[in-house]
């Protein structure tokens, strides 16, 4: 056990993570320069690729001699960098013995870094700073040790400059890994207890599950028992990562590996939950499991009714892949019949999104996310709504709760005024500031979280020329003034187009809705009303005037076939349009609310 | 009842908005009516089964027909196909390629009807056309055809031309009504890929009229001639009672044509088959493949019931209306309901409905394409 060395990498979004753990690789000979393609060994699904970001967790073990002749065994967990994925961090840490901080050079400590950093530091991690992009014109060598040192309390000698790039430094970082990391800690007589940090879903050998042993000895062949829901599977294969999977039968306390178990369900092997053998079980689990609750939701509809059935396959196949999704089965009058899904966040919501019509050939419509609120009824009944359509009407409720999160947004100093109105207009309720350096500020704010699923993201970046960084965490449900906008198409409301809106934004956000619905929406044979609604008030109105003209002039005998042609590939327009009572409106309008233009 | 067209290929000079098929150079005239006569036999069998009610002459420029060249054709069709004794036969005619010797030679030999392309009575709007004539020798045409003996003239106006006002536009349409055509066919310009035009609205030449104006050319056209006795008949057509083009009116109803010459399109319904074929587009082709003794086809589509269904809406609507009992019985779909949508249509004025025919009201036409493409 002391030759094994358990460690992640916490980095902002291209600060180098995967250059940084590719270099690692390559001086190991865990692989050769050639293997490496084009491409970051660590990203392998195409959405994540072109992200730049890591979505899944995956680990890789390396041989490492170091300089005192010895050799190690060096776990590298690999760590999802996205806000929406913060749960699936804190475990991917706590199957550490220490972390390498990296920052870029030119830009800095980030507030993703930041939120991971602390992540690892209540986790009781070892920490390395490296700066990496020393190479880079543009590097403040200096003033990016500056932050580390306030941030983590180090000395200048404990940071290791580097460029994965031009590979300095490397040596340096495989070095500090095996002497400042702890080995392991754990006792291999305890009975089996190993955390699971994730699991992806293979259609042949079925649930592939990563972990981390901390006690005891994991053995093919043996009965195994998941705490959370009490099965019990047989360990068919067990083995450590390399490049490929290695079968070795056997994984002992304070190393990293996989389980195969023939387990046909990734709800069984959830991210967080302890293995233990099933006879001679520990007592109790690891700490810190966690049910992962889906925090946005939205409807996504087949484009063609018909497609129903092929929907749902494709969502069954994608949550295999992905426990994190939530579906279950709801119908719009609009859209017809599709599934309300729920997300970790935004960003899960648009790669459930992708991955549903690019690995799966899906035609969707998506509705408006949403989160969930909780309402409490004059009855004294409490339901949560996850959907607007569902939302009790007005006589009934006694109050409205919704999500509160803690926003970390770190920003250069000259856009603090921009950030903070920002925050304002998205009823943020400020908290402090701290400054990192002279330059820059570390701000937080308490905010609703339905104020940041619609375009925050975007808005931050483009106040702050893309400076500014953002993290969040859930905090608790609060009681707001909170009302259900509805949108009428001649006096008819849409399900879809329902929000929950605070009662202070309602009338401008129906405004701008109905403009927006106005421009997208085109002219019909009928004059079509856009209207907003609280309840029967009406808080703002839109009219299209009706289609002028659409008919071309001639039509010989020659121009029928033509003419034929040109009305098929019309209709063929209007099937992908939903049509509500006579208005026919099409998909682009549903998500009209994500891309709302704030002016 | 069935029709036969004869596509002639020549022309003095293209006009810029023209995507029919000719050339300028009318040197292959005699090659090209030899090949012309050697399709007319290649098709007898038809004339065996059943008689032709009209015969049109379209291009191109027909009226660059010789009375002779003329005769030639005629008296072959004659003789090969049945043609009714009080067939319409129509030549379409450029006013600057005809004399009044001309036309009588032309009415001799039993054409009965012109249709006689004017589009505009203003010099500008003519020369912007590219038109070969001017306003006076349109009038002239009308007068000498009227000395050779036809009464029944069609006139052809274009609207809704890049810069024309409403006024000048009227005075085109009065001046046609003064002239008493018993048939007027007024066409909003379009601009058809491939053709001058387009290539002008590409390079920011000429910015093509708004559809919202163009409608409301298209309003003041439907008002004013139905205010000066002219029915309604089709989006463009419109005709003194009696003078409905029968010709095209074929078109329209779905009955079978036969035509002939480059680029020329035919329609047949045969015991359970529908079939359209379409001449290639290429002079030089055309002749060969009949000097060759192959017919000189571009493509041939098989129409399924489906697509039937389709142009008899669409050719329904476009024309004097839909008879709905008559589609469902003969061209059966499962297609769900259409009662909201008529009802929809009555009440916004859009269409009438006797429970048989749904029509397209002024206000209908306007969306006609829109219309179709919601009960189709």
């Amino acid at each position: 056990m002391n030759q094994i060395r358990n460690f992640c990498i916490i980095a902002h979004i291209d600060h180098g993570k995967s250059t940084i753990a590719d270099r690692l690789l390559e001086r190991t000979g865990t692989i050769t320069a050639r293997e490496m393609k084009f491409n970051q060994v660590l990203d392998d699904m195409d959405l994540e690729q072109e992200r730049g970001i890591t979505i899944k967790l995956h680990a890789i073990q390396m041989l490492y001699k170091a300089m005192d002749g010895q050799e190690y065994t060096l776990n590298l967990i690999d760590t999802p960098g996205h806000v929406d994925f913060s749960y699936e961090v804190s475990r991917s840490l706590a199957a550490c013995e220490g972390a390498l901080l990296v920052v870029d050079a030119s830009q800095g400590v980030e507030a993703q870094t930041i939120s991971n950093l602390y992540l690892a530091i209540d986790a009781g991690l070892e920490i390395i700073p490296v700066i990496n992009k020393i190479d880079l014109p543009s590097a403040m060598i200096d003033t990016v040790k500056h932050q580390l040192k306030d941030l983590i309390g180090c000395n200048d000698d404990e940071i290791i400059p580097a460029s994965a790039k031009a590979n300095i430094g490397i040596d340096e970082i495989l070095e500090a890994v095996v002497r400042r990391i702890p080995p392991p800690k754990g006792d291999v007589h305890e009975p089996l207890r190993a955390l699971v940090f994730d699991s992806v879903f293979d259609i042949y050998r079925g649930s592939i599950v990563y972990l981390r042993v901390v006690d005891g000895t994991l053995r093919e062949g043996e009965k195994v028992k998941f705490f959370h829901n009490g099965k019990v599977y047989e360990a068919e294969e067990v083995g450590t990562l390399g490049l490929k999977k290695v079968r070795t039968g056997v994984l002992t306390a304070g190393n990293v590996g996989y389980l195969i178990a023939g387990i046909r369900d990734v709800h069984d092997t959830k991210v967080g939950d302890t293995i233990t053998t099933a006879t001679n079980s520990a007592a109790e689990p690891l700490p810190g499991y966690k049910d992962v609750k889906p925090m946005v939701f939205s409807g996504v509809y087949p484009t063609q009714a018909e497609d129903f059935e092929d929907l749902r396959t494709a969502i069954e196949k994608l949550q295999l892949n992905d426990s994190a999704l939530i579906f279950e089965p709801e119908s719009s009058t609009a859209l017809g019949f599709g599934f309300r899904c729920g997300f970790l966040g935004l960003l899960h919501m648009e790669i459930v999104q992708e991955r549903l019509e690019r690995e799966y050939n899906q035609n969707i419509i998506n509705t408006v996310p949403n989160v969930e609120y909780r309402v409490t009824k004059t009855n004294g009944e409490v339901v949560l709504v996850d959907n607007p359509s569902y939302m009790p009407g007005i006589g009934e409720i006694e109050k409205v709760e919704e999500p509160f999160i803690k926003a970390q947004i770190i920003v250069p100093t000259e856009y603090l005024g921009n950030i903070m109105k920002l925050c304002m207009d998205r009823r943020g309720i400020y908290k402090n500031t701290t400054y990192l350096d002279p330059t820059r500020a570390d701000i937080q704010y308490e905010m609703p979280l339905s104020e940041i699923i619609f375009d925050f993201y975007d808005k931050l970046k483009s106040t702050s020329r893309g400076y500014a960084s953002f993290d969040y965490d859930i905090l608790d449900f609060r009681e707001s003034d909170l009302v259900k906008l509805d949108i009428l198409l001649n006096g008819e409301s849409v399900d879809a187009f329902s929000t929950i809106v605070h009662r202070d934004k309602a009338h401008e956000w129906g405004k701008r809705l109905c403009v927006k619905l106005r421009k997208l929406i085109p002219r019909q044979m009928f004059e079509v009303a856009i209207q907003a609604a609280i309840g029967n008030k009406v808080v703002a109105r839109e009219t299209i005037s009706a289609m002028r003209k659409n008919v071309l002039a001639k039509c010989y005998g020659g121009d029928i076939s033509r003419k034929r042609k040109l009305l098929e590939k019309q209709k063929e327009g209007k099937k992908r349009m939903k049509q509500v009572g006579r208005v026919e409106i099409p998909q682009e309008a549903f998500l009209a609310v994500l891309s709302m233009d704030e002016e | 009842m069935a029709s036969l067209y004869l596509h002639i290929p020549f022309c003095e000079k293209k006009c810029i908005y023209c995507d029919f098929y000719s050339i300028e150079n009318s040197s292959p005239m005699e090659e090209f009516l030899s090949a012309l006569h050697v399709e007319i036999d290649a098709y007898a069998e038809f004339g065996k089964q059943e008689s032709f009610e009209t015969i049109f002459f379209g291009g191109g420029t027909p009226s660059l027909l010789s009375p002779q060249q003329l005769e030639s054709i005629l008296s072959h069709l004659h003789h090969t196909y049945s043609i009714e004794s009080d067939a319409e036969i129509t030549v379409e005619t450029n006013p600057g390629t005809v004399t009044r010797e001309k036309l009588t030679a032309y009415r001799t030999l039993g054409v009965n009807r012109l249709s006689i392309g004017i589009q505009s009575f203003h010099e500008d709007e003519l020369r912007f056309l590219s038109r070969i004539h001017d306003s006076a020798q349109a009038l002239d045409c009308i007068r000498s055809a009227r000395e050779a003996g036809f009464d029944n003239l069609s006139i052809d106006l274009i609207y809704a031309l890049p810069d024309q006002t409403k006024e000048r536009w009227e005075a085109n349409l009065q001046k046609a009504v003064a002239l008493s055509p018993n048939h007027i066919s007024a066409y909003g310009l379009i601009v058809e890929d491939n053709t001058p035009l387009s290539r002008m609205v590409r390079s920011r030449l000429v910015s093509p009229k708004p559809p919202d104006e163009e409608a409301e050319f298209y309003e003041m056209t439907m008002s004013y001639l139905d205010a000066h006795g002219f029915e309604h008949y089709e989006v463009s057509n419109y005709a003194k009672p009696g003078f409905r083009s029968r010709h095209n009116y074929n078109y329209w109803k779905h009955e079978n044509y036969l035509s002939f010459g480059p680029s020329a399109h035919s329609f047949r319904r045969e015991a359970g088959e529908s079939r359209r074929w379409f001449n290639i587009a290429n002079l030089s082709h055309y002749c060969s493949a009949l000097q060759e003794g192959r017919l000189p086809l571009l493509t041939e589509e098989r129409l399924s019931l489906s697509q039937l269904r389709t142009e008899r809406i669409l050719l329904g609507l476009r024309s004097d209306g839909l008879d709905v009992k008559r589609l469902d019985s003969e061209l059966p779909s499962s297609t769900t309901s259409r009662v909201q949508m008529i009802h929809d249509l009555v009440e916004a004025g859009s269409a009438t409905f006797d429970g048989n025919v749904l029509r397209l009201t002024q206000k209908g036409y306007l969306i006609c394409d829109e219309i179709c493409a919601r009960l189709m």
